[in-house]
């Protein structure tokens, strides 16, 4: 770990499609929030991806580009 | 050696030595802790105290043989030295790679310069002592003892128990997802899952500077990931590769700007003491040790008063 992580947006689950519109992160849809934390969680220990919730239905993932 | 020369007087060299060799491997215990591969790493030092020693007490001796060949070699043996930071920077950035919770730039090349000039001391103490002692043994051994104890002093920075109070604070999570330590907001956890082990497993600390060093120590985000490692390390951290937000953090007290940070961790040893005592040894990093800050907010109170 660096000293100051340089975080890159890596993906995004929503439940509120309506809430996101394209970029460069794929966007997964979930049909409510336990399906979106699960698929997160996953997401997160394959990728070693770090989760944020917006608390708008939405959480992203980043990734840290120094981190091995 | 030859013929004309009067025989030589070989304690100066001794005492000198010894000194030497003694400052060095006295600073290689306090130094203990930031050196990767014990045994391995003793090895190679006491190899270049004895190489430093022995240079720094022989500088003087042959000089006074009006052995100059010999003393100019010995000062060229003495720039090989400086490859000492080199070596001790590459090994401990490869490691950076390898532990979860890293030292940080700064903390690394703390580490470096110290060994660097720890090697350099040891020659200055042994090359010293030797001078005394080629004007007299017993006041040769008492000056080499002053130099080791003026030596270890100068070179032993503060720790930052010295300059910041740490105490346990209680770990929770605010609007849902927003962990906080005391007062201040650390990160925000999205997954319930984490949420979940901080809340059970979690450890928290809150550091409060104790003066304008303590402060302007904090502030500097090498000092703070420095703090990060120690604690990672004594008390153990429950992180591997693919849970990247269960690692230890180590934040200001940010939108506030009170000076005052918080520090969490997932222990593997749950024991606040430990990971407290830990704290209080980090070494105050070279490159902040004697900047100085006052904390205007904080000042304003105290301006009442």
């Amino acid at each position: 770990m660096a000293d100051a992580p340089t975080p890159i947006m890596f993906a995004i689950v929503t439940t509120n499609k309506e809430a996101v519109i394209g970029g460069m992160a794929p966007v997964f849809v979930a049909p409510n929030e336990v399906e979106r934390d699960r698929i997160a969680m996953w997401l997160c220990r394959i990728t070693n991806a770090i989760a944020h919730d917006l608390h708008n239905g939405t959480v992203i993932l980043t990734v840290n580009q120094s981190q091995p | 050696m030859s013929g004309s020369t009067p025989p030589i007087n070989w304690d100066p060299m001794i005492i000198g030595f010894v000194a030497g060799f003694l400052s060095r491997i006295l600073y290689l215990r306090s130094g203990k802790s930031h050196y990767p591969g014990y045994p391995s790493g003793y090895i190679s030092q006491v190899a270049l105290a004895i190489i430093a020693a022995l240079i720094g007490s022989s500088i003087i001796v042959s000089l006074l043989g009006k052995e100059f060949t010999a003393a100019t070699f010995l000062t060229l043996a003495a720039t090989q030295f400086r490859d000492v930071r080199t070596t001790e920077r590459q090994t401990l950035e490869k490691e950076e790679s390898l532990i979860l919770v890293g030292r940080g730039a700064g903390y690394i090349e703390g580490i470096a310069i110290t060994y660097e000039a720890r090697n350099f001391l040891a020659m200055l103490v042994a090359l010293a002592s030797s001078l005394v002692a080629e004007w007299n043994d017993i006041a040769g051994i008492i000056a080499a003892l002053v130099f080791i104890i003026v030596g270890e002093k100068f070179m032993s920075g503060p720790r930052i128990g010295q300059l910041i109070d740490v105490k346990p604070a209680d770990l929770r999570f605010e609007k849902g997802t927003l962990l906080y330590v005391g007062p201040v907001m650390m990160m925000e956890v999205g997954l319930p899952d984490s949420r979940e082990r901080y809340r059970s497993q979690g450890l928290g600390v809150i550091l409060t500077p104790k003066n304008p060093r303590g402060e302007a120590a904090l502030w500097n985000i090498s000092q703070r990931q420095a703090i990060a490692h120690e604690a990672a390390v004594a008390v153990g951290v429950q992180k591997d590769v693919g849970y990247p937000e269960q690692g230890t953090l180590c934040r200001m007290d940010m939108p506030k700007g009170t000076g005052s940070a918080g520090l969490t961790i997932i222990p593997v040893e749950r024991d606040i003491d430990k990971l407290i005592r830990a704290i209080e040894q980090t070494p105050v990093l070279e490159s902040g040790k004697w900047s100085r800050m006052v904390n205007t907010k904080n000042r304003k109170e105290d301006a009442h008063g």
